[in-house]
């Protein structure tokens, strides 16, 4: 149930949108979309993943939080514990939105049933008393401009690993310190070995299409994993 | 006579008495703290608005904000608006906001102000918090720890309502012994000091150290130790003042500084609180009648409240001495609060004083009578430092006016403008207050304070023909978008309380003091 209308200062000229972190704003959840323009940062924190659409089988990347739906290992009460949080993330309630479905034209969109929307008062302006974007709203934008390019990259950076046969399927079997396993399925990671085995002239093409930084950010984010399952432990720690 | 200060008496139980009664209790554990008022004294109600300082006060003391908040009936306040005391027209005003401005040489920054944007006000090019206080916003958000802010915010109180929580907070979580008894006589020492006080119907009370927070009674300073008065009344004009309180709707905006409106002769305040405006007439009485007055101030509610119900209203009538003693300690009682002296209301310098003194007291403690009369002579220094600094400052505020009614034109009259102010100005004329004219600790009006009433009010800067700096036009940019930011982001003081007053923990107390 979504509610998503373009942002409009005549319409939301009162608008205020609680920037502040806590489960209460949708904080809480295991994963989110990344473009490859910021696993350089991604990778210093979380795990970075590739998850197939049944439908279309497409592939993505993703930023996991914690092991479960709903649970962010990172979310601490009203303090999100990494120094960086994934662009999809720190947009939110904004998304980009489209005039018509195949417009290039990118528009600022707001989901209104989105929990960050304030009503009481409180929470930061996204138009100032004259209509004018707020700075808060000015970030917004050019974190959203940012992903726009990056989605439009998404589909030929996944197709390009998957045609070179460089996403293998992946099961994390976590042995958690109270006795208990959990095991994570569904997702795929960067294969190592294919990539260690690649030819010059594959290499040379990861290179010209500026993959390369990429592919290999999120071979060294599963180093992170450990970091996730001592989060998880923690918590079962302190319940 | 080296006996070691273990007991400390204070008398009186307003603003001065609690807070000291507070402080002491709380960053002196080890001496005991006894607190005699008589009964059924109202309290004057020294002062409805605080300094930024109040803040560390209270959390020295112990008392978190939002239960300050709630129990005060208080509002923030982020410094004070000056209108129309240059020369009373409609666009005449200026902000004395709390925040100092940019680090930065302030040679420069006014330098990069007059050449970027001149018809800015200085407040304005100086700090966010000017757009922040137009919009009535509140300095903080909620969720931000206690005593925090994005901008310098002191208080906005109920006098009466703040005095009784520091004594339920003193008697229930601090352990200060309260005596509520008429003080009958004084019982000297052999050394002259004071041994102790007789009570009607309780036993007498025996202390150290004796704190007179007694008001304008003065009860140990003057009717024991009769420390000389004074007088300051020759630069200082106002001696009276008449106050109302008006209701206001629950949706009303709260102003976010104090407004003081110049009249004919004299200012009106105008405090905000959630529930409340506080209003006042200030006058002298050599130059206006009581009844012309109230009048001015009949006027200013109606046209401020339209829906206030004058009639109705009770003025409460007060009338003050303005000086202070020439020795605020002697032997072995200290005047803390209007004992020891006052001046006018303007620029809210009375609770401030109190927390200087007992910030002066405890951190020099006297651990025993025999260094005592060292660290009286000590603060006596400082305090008639002080008292002549609190003097200077508010003359300025007249002394830069061209109004011409004759109050006005006689504060400016040289024989009124101490010696010491007249000198600045002059220098002033080539170079900005700065800390060497304000070089000690804890300066009550520092220079930051000087320069927004001196370039609020229109004073000329002399400065060189150098280009600005792009450092110091970084700062003023960097300050517009920070009140960008801000004006964004803070909340409307009517939703802080309206949303403040739904968070209630009336069981705090109770679990407290169990403890």
């Amino acid at each position: 149930m979504t509610n998503h209308q373009i942002l409009d200062p005549a319409v939301h000229g009162d608008l205020r949108v609680h920037s502040g972190t806590g489960a209460a704003f949708g904080d809480a959840v295991m994963a989110c979309l990344i473009i490859p323009d910021e696993f350089r940062a991604v990778q210093a924190h979380y795990p970075i993943v590739f998850r197939r659409d049944i439908s279309s089988g497409a592939f993505s990347a993703q930023a996991l939080f914690g092991f479960d739906n709903g649970e962010n290992l990172f979310l601490e009460g009203d303090r999100w514990d990494a120094r960086y949080r994934p662009l999809a993330q720190s947009i939110q309630p904004f998304l980009i939105g489209r005039a018509a479905a195949d417009s290039d034209v990118a528009q600022v969109h707001i989901d209104l049933d989105h929990p960050r929307l304030a009503t009481n008062g409180e929470g930061t302006r996204v138009f100032d008393d004259d209509g004018r974007p707020t700075p808060y709203l000015e970030a917004i934008a050019a974190r959203l401009a940012q992903l726009d390019r990056g989605y439009r990259q998404v589909p030929e950076f996944c197709a390009t690993l998957d045609r070179l046969g460089l996403l293998e399927p992946f099961t994390l079997e976590v042995p958690l310190d109270d006795g208990s396993r959990h095991s994570l399925v569904g997702y795929h990671i960067i294969a190592e070995q294919r990539l260690a085995a690649l030819d010059g002239a594959a290499l040379g093409d990861l290179q010209s299409s500026g993959y390369i930084l990429p592919v290999f950010m999120a071979v060294a984010s599963l180093s992170r994993f450990s970091e996730l399952v001592a989060r998880k432990n923690a918590r079962l720690k302190i319940a | 006579m080296d006996s070691s200060i273990e007991s400390v008496v204070i008398v009186g139980g307003g603003t001065a008495g609690w807070l000291s009664a507070c402080l002491l209790a709380a960053q002196r554990p080890n001496v005991s703290i006894t607190l005699v008022e008589a009964p059924n004294i109202p309290t004057i109600g020294v002062g409805e608005g605080t300094w930024p300082t109040l803040r560390g006060t209270l959390a020295k003391i112990g008392i978190g904000e939002a239960e300050f908040l709630r129990e005060c009936d208080a509002s923030f306040k982020q410094g004070s608006r000056f209108d129309g005391w240059v020369d009373g027209s409609a666009s005449d005003s200026y902000l004395h906001p709390f925040t100092p401005p940019p680090s930065d040489d302030l040679r420069d920054l006014l330098c990069a102000w007059r050449s970027a944007s001149p018809d800015t006000p200085f407040a304005a090019a100086m700090t966010p918090q000017q757009a922040v206080c137009a919009r009535n916003l509140a300095p903080r958000q909620r969720a931000m720890p206690d005593y925090a802010g994005a901008l310098n915010y002191g208080y906005h109180l109920d006098a009466g309502k703040f005095a009784a929580l520091l004594a339920r907070h003193a008697t229930a979580r601090l352990g200060v012994t309260h005596i509520s008894a008429e003080v009958t006589d004084i019982i000297p020492a052999a050394n002259g000091d004071i041994a102790a006080l007789t009570l009607r119907d309780h036993p007498a009370v025996y202390g150290d150290l004796f704190i007179d927070c007694s008001g304008q009674t003065a009860l140990l300073i003057d009717g024991y130790c009769e420390a000389d008065w004074i007088d300051r009344s020759d630069v200082s004009f106002n001696d009276r003042a008449l106050a109302v309180q008006v209701a206001v709707a629950s949706d009303a905006p709260i102003a976010a500084q104090t407004i003081a409106t110049a009249h004919p002769a004299g200012w009106l305040w105008d405090i905000a609180l959630p529930t409340r405006r506080g209003i006042g007439c200030v006058y002298a009485s050599d130059y206006i009648s009581d009844e012309a007055a109230e009048r001015v101030l009949h006027d200013y509610v109606n046209a401020q409240v339209p829906a206030s119900h004058l009639k109705a209203l009770t003025v409460r009538r007060l009338s003050f001495k303005t000086g202070h003693r020439a020795k605020f300690w002697d032997r072995n009682c200290l005047a803390i609060g209007l004992s020891a002296g006052f001046i006018e209301p303007l620029e809210a310098s009375a609770i401030v004083l109190i927390e200087l003194s007992l910030t002066a007291l405890i951190d020099n403690f006297p651990a025993r009578r025999g260094v005592m009369d060292i660290h009286a002579a000590r603060f006596n220094d400082l305090f008639r430092y002080r008292w002549d600094r609190i003097v200077e400052f508010l003359k300025l505020h007249y002394v830069l006016s061209v109004r011409q009614e004759p109050y006005w034109v006689a504060q400016r009259a040289p024989d009124t403008i101490p010696a010491r102010l007249a000198e600045q100005l002059e220098l002033w004329r080539d170079q900005p207050p700065s800390v060497w004219d304000f070089p000690r600790v804890d300066e009550i009006f520092a220079a930051a304070s000087q320069q927004y009433v001196l370039y609020g009010m229109g004073f000329g800067a002399a400065l060189g023909a150098q280009a600005p700096c792009a450092s110091a036009l970084g700062a003023l940019a960097n300050v517009r978008e920070r009140a960008r930011a801000l004006t964004a982001a803070l909340p409307t003081n009517r939703t802080y309380f309206g949303t403040a007053a739904g968070v209630s923990t009336p069981a705090a107390f109770g679990e407290l003091a169990r403890k």
